[in-house]
């Protein structure tokens, strides 16, 4: 399989806004409950900006850098195998040099840092990226002015963000079909919202989307394998 | 044998100039295992005893670790004096595998700096406990709350003070020991005098203070303290016992107090390690056993178990060859048969030995959490022995090949014999180090895993073996290999006197995922006669020696032969080695040959506010960012950057960041060159060849 059919036939496609390859600034949030799979998540939607051409920037705040890059390294391991892709291994070196990975301890990351830091980069022309994943930011703590100064640094820079965030069984059923705590009350603040979920009846995992204003997701049914916690359409 | 409770393997730690050897100097003293105190840059002459050398006198630094031991009380200490230089970290890396724990010394005018951050990080990766001591405190603007204060905020440590200063610079007159609630003052000549005395009533405040912060950091390690707290004074045993067990668990860091050079605070301190650092079994080291994949095995620490040492470090002195081992098990006996597991080879303990520094003490047998010497012992740094029951090493057995290399020459002919002497001792101690003649240009060509690595052979060879050498510019260790499958088909023929040469052989290479080269016989109805089949085989390796872009090693190709023809009388082993050789070269430039460069795993640690500058140094050096830690203010960025871009980073740097931040790097994987750079080191190779063809 070729590079640009993997990209179409990725069904990450539709969570993104744009087109493909010209997915334009969005916020995006992915919550679970531990071990649902919202890292393996962000990943596959960082690998999707990649493999696109985009260069990807992975927040990781609370985890070390060398887990984050094994993540890379064993969720495009599964892309391959799972499509026979032509020449893999030049297309992982490639897509490796446009990503890049900050670590930060929970309590040395704030917004304003972090802002520093892709401000540095970008003058410096290290990278130009168009999408960025934050894995492990603390939304308990976090007030509705800070992700949104985020949201308008992202929007600013054109840059495509995604956060992941943990949710709580009994918040989940407390809220319905809404956006659970800790994030209902920035919930404005997202063009998309992913709630990952034990499948009812199987073992696989729901990707329920509440909320959805790029309108790509239409009616599908998206899902995650429980082994790979690959995105696939309805299992 | 030795109490293993009452035993103590330390090391002692720190930055370049904090006093460390002194402290040494005093500590060996106190435990009367020298009857003099030399100084280190000693009007004497004599400099100090772990010094052993030369180099390290003249500098005032130390280099080369040296294990000492001696008597404290009725515990038995092992000292390990680790470098405290930026440039010699492998050394300090190897002592710190065989400690089980150390004293951190600081300058209580320095206070932490960046070699104590990274000798800091390397006991944290080590897990070595740790405690610190503050010293120099007789110096105008000693200041230790404030490198207690550095403590917590540089190193993360958890840092407690057992002891307040009774005056400071030039009043430094003793201390008062916030566990036994004494002032303790140094009496004598020498200090070897200690008065107890109570505490000064200018200091009850200070001190009333610093004990209920020290009770309080204790208490969480034990809940019998934390009631005796409760209750009213708790006793000297119980608050010793939970700093213990904080110290052991490494998360609290005991602080404390002096001047080794006033001779102040020494002999606490050596109470102190007895009291909180862990002896040999409290510590868990592991063992890999070779038997199943290199599993990781707990070492038992018991002396009726099988022996297990590793030979740690060795030194060629005086005495001729001294190898330093630290037993983790087992017992091990004069006269006793032991095996190299790396070599397979049997030898018998001659001499043993107990090391202090320059002088030594025979004794009959060794047991488990020990740290002895022997002699004459013929076997690498790193190396394990076992009785040779069971087949487990201490250290990886894996390797890496070296990725860079120096030509160096001899200044004169006695120069000759020494530098021969030096590299037949470094590629003992250090595995990584490799020498060979290279038969083209007969110059002699060291290698190994950096610029660094191997400046500092260079410099002792010089130092140690006055062996004065010219050295080339450092060449990166290229390799070639193919990226596409390729068919050959070459017939050798020559007809010119006596018996003719001929072989045809055909078929085709390709790239190999795995491994360097693999030979695949497809010859079907013997077009090519079974007893050349190896010679084909033969051939091809030879061609493969020396690939056609930069003359590199080519590797990663598997090489099938398919069809071929020979000759009733003409054909020979000669006669296919060399219609192989031309195949090879046939098919090699129809594969579309890269050439290949050493990538290093870089990781740059520095002060957050250097971050843009080193990210962006990296990248001018063609390198890939991977990511960034921070923790608080301090970053590491960790990249991969190709070898040859690597050459003099360190001076880079050091400019760059004011001197504070580090590097340190590691051979990843080898991967093609950019375009650009190719046609340059092609070119290179072509004009490099055509001067020596002219020779």
């Amino acid at each position: 399989m070729l590079k640009q059919e993997l990209i179409a036939k990725n069904p990450i496609r539709h969570l993104k806004a744009g087109s493909e390859g010209q997915a334009r600034a969005q916020m995006g949030l992915v919550m679970a409950r531990a071990g649902l799979g919202k890292t393996a998540m962000l990943v596959q939607i960082a690998l999707d900006s990649l493999l696109n051409g985009k260069q990807v920037i992975h927040v990781s705040i609370g985890q070390s850098l060398e887990k984050t890059r094994i993540w890379y390294d064993d969720i495009f391991k599964d892309i391959v195998e799972g499509c026979k892709l032509a020449s893999p291994y030049e297309i992982y070196d490639e897509i490796m040099r446009n990503r890049m990975i900050m670590t930060f301890k929970e309590s040395s990351f704030s917004r304003a840092r972090l802002e520093e830091r892709l401000n540095d980069l970008v003058y410096q022309n290290l990278i130009r990226p168009g999408c960025m994943v934050v894995d492990g930011y603390d939304f308990t703590v976090v007030d509705h002015q800070t992700l949104q100064d985020l949201g308008e640094m992202a929007r600013a820079m054109d840059l495509e963000v995604w956060f992941s965030a943990v949710s709580h069984q009994e918040d989940e059923e407390a809220k319905g079909g809404g956006v659970p705590a800790p994030c209902h009350e920035v919930a404005d603040l997202f063009d998309t919202v992913v709630l990952l979920q034990p499948a009812a009846g199987s073992e696989c995992i729901d990707l329920n989307i509440l909320k959805d204003t790029t309108g790509k997701a239409g009616d599908r049914v998206l899902q995650l394998d429980p082994i790979t916690f690959m995105v696939k359409e309805g299992c | 044998m030795r109490d293993l409770a009452k035993a103590r393997n330390i090391g002692i730690s720190a930055h370049i100039d904090s006093g460390k050897t002194t402290l040494t100097e005093r500590i060996l003293f106190y435990t009367q295992r020298i009857h003099a105190i030399h100084e280190v840059r000693g009007k004497d002459g004599v400099g100090a005893t772990m010094d052993s050398m030369e180099l390290e006198r003249e500098r005032g630094i130390t280099i080369a670790s040296a294990a000492t031991f001696c008597d404290w009380k009725d515990y038995t200490i092992n000292i390990i004096d680790t470098p405290g230089h930026v440039d010699f970290t492998i050394e300090v890396e190897r002592a710190l595998r065989v400690l089980d724990g150390a004293i951190l010394v600081l300058c209580s005018v320095g206070g932490v700096q960046s070699q104590s951050i990274t000798v800091n990080r390397q006991m944290t990766r080590y897990r070595v406990p740790r405690m610190a001591f503050i010293n120099k405190c007789d110096r105008t603007g000693a200041n230790p709350d404030r490198v207690t204060q550095q403590l917590r905020d540089k190193l993360n440590l958890n840092a407690v003070p057992l002891q307040v200063p009774i005056g400071l610079e030039s009043d430094l007159a003793g201390v008062v020991d916030l566990v036994s609630m004494k002032a303790l003052y140094f009496e004598g000549d020498q200090g070897e005098i200690i008065r107890e005395a109570e505490i000064p009533d200018n200091l009850s405040e200070e001190v009333a203070t610093k004990r209920e912060a020290l009770l309080d950091a204790a208490s969480m390690f034990s809940d019998e303290l934390m009631e005796a707290i409760l209750e009213g004074e708790p006793n000297e045993e119980m608050i010793r016992a939970a700093i213990r067990k904080g110290t052991l668990a490494r998360e609290l860091t005991p602080v404390l107090v002096g001047s080794a050079y006033k001779n102040k605070g020494i002999q606490p301190l050596l109470d102190a390690v007895t009291y909180y650092l862990p002896n040999p079994q409290e510590v868990t080291n592991y063992a890999l056993d070779l038997n199943n994949e290199e599993a990781e095995f707990r070492v038992t620490n018991d002396p009726k178990d099988p022996l297990i040492a590793l030979a740690f470090k060795l030194e060629d002195g005086r005495y001729g060859q001294l190898t330093y081992l630290r037993t983790y098990q087992g017992t091990m006996r004069k006269g006793d048969s032991i095996v190299n597991i790396r070599t397979g080879k049997k030898i018998k303990v001659g001499r043993l030995v107990r090391m202090h520094a320059d002088q030594m003490e025979d004794i009959e047998e060794t047991g488990a959490g020990d740290i002895v010497a022997l002699f004459g012992v013929d076997c690498a740094s790193g190396d394990t022995f076992t009785d040779g029951s069971v087949n487990y090493s201490m250290s990886s057995m894996h390797v890496p090949a070296p990725v860079i290399s120096l030509a160096i020459r001899p200044v004169d002919n006695k120069a000759q014999g020494n530098m021969s002497k030096a590299l037949n001792r470094f590629t003992k101690e250090d595995p990584t180090f490799k020498t060979f003649v290279d038969t083209e240009t007969n110059e002699t060509i060291i290698s190994g895993m950096g610029e660094l690595h191997l400046e500092v052979y260079i410099e002792r060879m010089k130092r140690e073996y006055k062996a004065e050498v010219e050295v080339g510019a450092p060449q990166v260790a290229y390799r070639e290999t193919v990226t596409q499958k390729a068919e050959f088909n070459y017939t050798h023929k020559k007809q010119t006197g006596g018996s003719g040469q001929f072989g045809r052989v055909a078929g085709y290479l390709e790239p190999l995922e795995e491994g360097e080269y693999e030979f695949v016989d497809k010859i079907v109805g013997g077009v090519i006669p079974r007893e050349f089949i190896s010679s084909c085989d033969k051939g091809f390796q030879k061609a493969m020696a020396k690939g056609s872009l930069v003359g590199a090693p080519i590797t990663g190709i598997r090489c099938v032969i398919n069809d071929g023809s020979s000759h009733a009388v003409d054909s020979s082993d000669v006669a296919f080695q060399q219609a192989a050789l031309g195949a090879f070269r046939d098919g090699y430039l129809k594969a579309k040959p890269v050439i290949m460069e050493p990538i290093m795993k870089v990781a740059v640690e520095g002060p957050t506010e250097f971050q843009g500058g080193i990210m962006g140094s990296l990248n001018q050096r063609r390198g890939m960012i991977i990511g960034t830690t921070e923790e608080e203010d301090y970053t590491v960025v960790e990249a991969e950057v190709p070898l040859s871009e690597m050459f003099g980073y360190s001076t880079d740097l050091r400019s760059l960041t004011q001197g504070k931040a580090e590097f340190t790097m590691e051979f990843a994987a080898y991967r093609p060159v950019p375009k650009s750079v190719a046609e340059e080191l092609v070119a290179k190779a072509k004009k490099e060849k055509e001067q020596q063809d002219k020779k």
